[in-house]
């Protein structure tokens, strides 16, 4: 297990122990955190499981994929510079103790 | 748990003329029997949105339905039903993957923006050619538009659209469960199977090799092993059909909508994000598509069991009209705030492939024909499509003031 913290917002995180391999929308989905949507079941089909990775996170999250990229096309008037659609990141164990920010809404 | 097909279900007339005109009265009626589901005389209906939603994810055990559509005209076989049971929608897991990855890249959002520039010069050129008439039937004009864009995108002529427009519709009636419309939809088949193998032949005798042309990406996809021959033109064929009567019936059912709130009309014209919001609101208000689903394995949902092989319709356009999800569901309200989004595109594994292009043509139609058609007026009766399949309207007759 992974644990992966998600924190919305206004501060409230959300730490959640996910099994290596599964992405971390699908583990938000399971979990009911809010936010998260994930209408295509991870894909990158729909852009709904929209997430943001901190700087210190960049290596061991990795680079976009350039489909990534497209589909995050759909939040272009958002500015955050690190964005990732949720889908594409899978628990490692790299990734143990890792912050994810979940946007204020999807659409 | 209690088996579906044991229980005292409301029924819904989906062939009835006046389901098609207006459904809400009857599933008003059916949701006080029973909250989410119901009989149709070729299975079960789901109409509320929480069911349709979560079962719309159960990829693993509810596959496209339509070999029970091949079954109910009796027609196992023959290439239509080939085509209805291998093409894209009907694949599952690793195998649907494979295919829909064929062409994921050409529907991204970025490549629906790309598009936009031809979405602007179809719509244009066709308002050009059909505005100074000063009037004219809407669901006609639109059944040029979102198949001339398909064109473009994969990079074809439009001068086939004539030839096939005719057979999509024919193809697609049969959806509608009614068998007056066969054996015309076999015919409608194999004049679209000539038409795609055309296409794909001649562009690979040209040795075309566009990087914007959907078409020869799928040929170099082809020639790397990724799809075989007979995999590329059903994929040719279903982005022909599943990108025609979608668009031309939200389209139509969009001005359908505004002919009640001119002043949402014009600001149309006025502001691009308004167009948005208006397309998003009509997703909801007036979604077009049920989808159906055959059950592959017995499964337990909310108490209720479905047994293997039972016919489920997910009624997408039921759905977005329940109040548990939307309140005041037959408000048209562009404004409309919601913790929900509609179903209109689906959900799982076969969301709409074409979402973002769809939206995307349906916003730049709607500002540019706002911008040249004024104050549009019913000319005329409406009439309805069947409710199955893709449902709209069939013809909305109007008369409008053209700009100078």
């Amino acid at each position: 297990m992974v644990r992966i913290i998600y924190k919305e917002t206004d501060g409230t995180e959300h730490p959640v122990d996910v099994a290596e391999g599964t992405s971390l929308m699908q583990a938000a989905v399971d979990n009911g955190l809010p936010v998260i949507i994930g209408e295509c079941g991870g894909q990158m089909a729909c852009g709904t499981c929209l997430v943001y990775v901190d700087e210190d996170w960049e290596a061991q999250t990795g680079e976009p994929s350039e489909m990534e990229e497209a589909t995050l096309e759909l939040h272009e008037d958002n500015p955050h510079p690190r964005k990732r659609l949720s889908c594409q990141l899978k628990a490692s164990p790299e990734l143990e103790g890792l912050v994810v920010h979940l946007p204020e809404s999807m659409y | 748990m209690v088996l579906i097909d044991e229980m005292s279900l409301p029924e819904l007339p989906v062939e009835l003329p006046e389901f098609q005109s207006d459904p809400m009265p009857f599933v008003e009626r059916a949701r006080e029997q029973h909250p989410w589901l119901a009989r149709f005389s070729q299975g079960y209906i789901v109409h509320g949105y929480e069911a349709v939603k979560d079962l719309a994810f159960m990829d693993d055990k509810l596959e496209m339905g339509l070999a029970h559509v091949v079954e109910f005209y009796g027609v196992q076989g023959s290439q239509w039903a080939r085509f209805m049971l291998e093409m894209l929608q009907s694949h599952t897991g690793v195998e649907h993957t494979r295919i829909r990855a064929s062409v994921a890249q050409a529907f991204t959002p970025r490549r629906a923006n790309q598009v936009r520039p031809v979405m602007r010069r179809v719509i244009g050129e066709l308002l050009d050619d059909w505005a100074p008439r000063g009037n004219f039937d809407f669901a006609e004009f639109a059944s040029y538009f979102p198949i001339a864009v398909l064109c473009g995108v994969l990079g074809v002529s439009t001068e086939g659209i004539p030839r096939i427009r005719n057979a999509i519709e024919t193809h697609m009636a049969s959806l509608t469960l009614d068998k007056a419309v066969y054996p015309g939809f076999l015919e409608a088949f194999d004049l679209l199977w000539g038409y795609v193998d055309e296409l794909v032949s001649e562009r690979e005798q040209a040795g075309a090799d566009d990087e914007n042309a959907l078409l020869d990406a799928l040929i170099a996809a082809r020639d790397a092993g990724k799809l075989n021959d007979i995999e590329l033109r059903d994929m040719v064929l279903v982005l022909l059909i599943a990108g025609y009567d979608t668009s031309k019936n939200m389209l139509t059912f969009t001005l359908y909508r505004l002919l009640e709130r001119p002043d949402d009309y014009r600001r149309c014209a006025q502001e691009p994000e308004f167009c948005a919001r208006v397309i998003e609101e009509a997703l909801r208000h007036s979604s077009i598509a049920t989808v159906f689903r055959n059950v592959t394995q017995d499964f337990d949902y909310q108490g209720h069991s479905f047994s293997r092989g039972t016919m489920v319709a997910f009624a997408m356009p039921l759905a977005n009209r329940d109040p548990a999800a939307f309140p005041d569901p037959l408000a048209f309200s562009p404004e409309r705030e919601s913790e929900n989004r509609h179903l209109a595109f689906g959900r799982g594994e076969h969301i709409c492939l074409g979402q973002f292009l769809a939206r995307a043509q349906l916003e730049e139609g709607l500002h540019l024909i706002t911008q040249r058609l004024h104050h549009p007026q019913l000319d005329g009766e409406i009439a309805w499509r069947p409710f199955l399949g893709a449902w709209g309207l069939r013809s909305l007759p109007l008369r409008f003031d053209v700009s100078a």
